[in-house]
């Protein structure tokens, strides 16, 4: 069997009395964009942190190629960092600041060193900027240059701290194309740290999803995308309608449940067993729904509320039984309703998934 | 308009510092050219002798010394207090108030109290040599006081903390990320303090070295009390001119050649901290 890269086992962390990591366990393929997802406060920084030695870990291990480097100083472990203010160093300028770390572990001849800094500028796309000093620099620039540092050290991992939160929109997302693009170029294994889901569903081979120290889930964007496991995913991930519904007949794959006075087919979910006459929660994309004013099978009949056009996309909102219901339309559908007409809420069979109560007692807005 | 409303505030401030300061220095300046009789009485009339005294070899040794225990001050002070800062800006936070407060608190005693203080230590006779004596570790006292370095120990002390509040605002205010920055890249410890800290605090030694230099170059009373005027630096000059030697403009000759040493260190430090933008003058 092939030797993950990096093994993280049973990791726990406490700050004081915080209980930040709790038993956190997985593993990270050698040349993979991985993202640690989670809100603000969820620990995926921290744990972002333990791995490049910057906190110390109070239980469990970590594994690079097999071998422990818990209790490694940072300065001695083969991973890099690129901080979330990007940390350049003001005193130095571009070529300096690239050129510290084979400076400071003496692993390169001037005229290596120079080649490399051209090599990772080029890289970069920052080719000539060598003199400038950091604040002459934007925001954008500085970010390429922060990355540029890392690489020259040839990491075996590449720790991406929140990168794009401090650039605009327009920048993140021309950059979040970029940094999948330069991650497939150098083959370099990248653990990306961020709370926006769709930075992490656009660039990411595989997703952790952590909430409060704990892994929720991980998988491929679109595996956590169309198959939550937990309420939690379900609610941090996409916009969903979620609503509580009394399942009737459980089946291989899908179930009927009942919503008030309709009866549907959903997808059971990937992990949790059903069972008959048990309440559930049913989760459906908003953006994966469509207003029908023709009486389908499989529909939820619902009155409409109000119609929002909000340039590209159109948001109707319903009442379903007791349940108000969005629904995120890109085109005009063919059913022109009015508030107050009855129509009839079709869905794309993967954009709705059937999710056990249990987890309903994590206090969470839903 | 406009400015004129903004800058009408400033003007309590600027005819404070106008009668206080500027008429002051401007007398200072005039008298410095100018003769005085044999009675010690100003007399008008416009002269050089007193500049081309400032550079006679007799009191340029003077000024030398002067501008030596001010240089050696600021090196003191430094080795000293950048540690102590740097370590205080590292305490957590209670732990960093309670030494901020220890090394601010000799500033709640009189400066002169405190320089008997440093006689009763290290006198013939003083603690240092009596318990010295007492463990027999020596046989006869020490002798230790009326030197260039008591007074330069004296200065020292007296003005450590200054040097020690301006590092410490240098290393405080000091990015962490970029320390840890530096850990990442490889760096150990100590390349970390040599490439990224200490060039990072230069602001706050260059600030802590103006606040020291240029007190020191006039302090009078450490080295009457504790160099016994053995060495005579130019605070003592000019104060010996003005009480004793009744020749005013000498001694604002020399108060005008002083107040040059220290602009020449103010341009200094403002060349080298021009780059930082909580410095000393902003």
């Amino acid at each position: 069997m092939k030797q993950p890269l990096l093994s993280l086992i049973d990791i726990n962390k406490y700050f004081g009395d915080v209980h930040v990591l709790k038993d956190v366990s997985f593993t990270i393929e050698q040349g993979e964009f991985l993202t640690l997802l989670g809100p603000s406060g969820c620990g995926k920084t921290t744990l972002l942190r333990c791995i490049a030695g910057l906190e110390s870990v109070h239980s469990g291990d970590i594994l690079l190629h097999g071998t422990s480097i818990k209790g490694i100083a940072p300065h001695k472990r083969n991973v890099n960092t690129v901080f979330q203010n990007y940390a350049l160093f003001p005193h130095l300028n571009v070529y300096d600041n690239i050129a510290y770390g084979p400076r400071v572990k003496k692993s390169m001849k001037d005229a290596e060193l120079k080649e490399k800094v051209s090599g990772v500028l080029d890289l970069v796309q920052m080719l000539g900027y060598e003199k400038r000093m950091p604040h002459q620099l934007s925001g954008g620039q500085r970010q390429r240059i922060a990355i540029a540092r890392a690489l020259i050290n040839e990491p075996a991992i590449l720790l991406l701290d929140e990168p794009l939160g401090a650039l605009d929109l327009k920048l993140r997302k021309h950059m979040q194309t970029e940094l999948a693009h330069l991650q497939k170029k150098t083959g370099t294994t990248f653990v990306y740290v961020t709370h926006d889901q769709e930075e992490a569903l656009n660039m990411s081979d595989r997703i952790v999803v952590i909430d409060q120290g704990t892994v929720q889930q991980l998988g491929s964007p679109r595996d956590i995308y169309n198959n939550p496991n937990n309420l939690f995913v379900t609610t941090f991930i996409g916009d969903r309608n979620i609503m509580q519904v009394e399942v009737i007949e459980t089946g291989e794959t899908h179930s009927q449940v009942r919503v008030g006075d309709n009866t549907v087919s959903i997808r059971n979910p990937k992990q949790h067993r059903l069972e008959s006459g048990q309440e559930a929660f049913l989760a459906i994309h908003m953006d994966k729904m469509r207003v029908s004013c023709d009486e389908t099978p499989n529909a939820l009949k619902g009155e409409v509320l109000s119609i929002h056009y909000a340039g590209s996309q159109i948001r109707i909102e319903l009442q379903v039984d007791a349940k108000v219901i969005t629904v995120v339309e890109y085109q005009k559908t063919d059913c022109e309703c009015e508030e107050g007409d009855l129509v009839y809420l079709v869905w794309e069979d993967h954009g709705a998934i059937l999710l056990p109560l249990e987890d309903y007692s994590v206090e969470r807005e839903v | 308009m406009q400015t004129f409303k903004r800058n009408i505030l400033a003007v309590p401030i600027l005819v404070w510092i106008g009668l206080l300061v500027g008429i002051p220095l401007v007398f200072v300046f005039v008298l410095s050219f100018l003769s005085r009789d044999s009675l010690g009485n100003i007399v008008i009339q416009f002269t050089l002798e007193n500049y081309q005294r400032v550079v006679d070899p007799i009191y340029l040794r003077v000024f030398l010394n002067s501008v030596l225990l001010a240089l050696l001050t600021g090196l003191v002070t430094l080795v000293i207090g950048y540690p102590v800062a740097y370590i205080t800006a590292n305490l957590e936070p209670k732990k960093r108030a309670l030494s901020i407060g220890l090394i601010m608190l000799p500033f709640w005693i009189s400066s002169l109290l405190r320089t008997y203080g440093w006689m009763i230590l290290l006198g013939n006779a003083g603690i240092i040599n009596n318990t010295l004596l007492a463990l027999g570790v020596l046989d006869r006292p020490l002798s230790m006081m009326y030197k260039f370095s008591t007074t330069l120990v004296g200065t020292a002390y007296m003005l450590i903390p200054f040097m020690i509040v301006a590092i410490f605002n240098s290393v405080d205010k000091l990015d962490r990320s970029l320390l840890e920055a530096s850990y990442d890249l490889g760096a150990n410890k100590r390349q970390t303090f040599f490439n990224i800290t200490l060039p990072l605090t230069v602001p706050g030694i260059a600030g802590g070295f103006t606040l020291v230099f240029i007190p020191a170059l006039g302090l009078f009373y450490v080295s009457d009390l504790l160099g016994g005027g053995n060495t005579i630096f130019l605070g003592n000059l000019i104060n010996t001119q003005v009480t004793r030697g009744r020749n005013r403009p000498l001694a604002a000759a020399f108060s005008i050649a002083m107040i040059i040493v220290a602009l020449l260190v103010i341009s200094l430090y403002g060349k080298i901290a021009k780059d930082d933008r909580e410095g000393l003058f902003q």
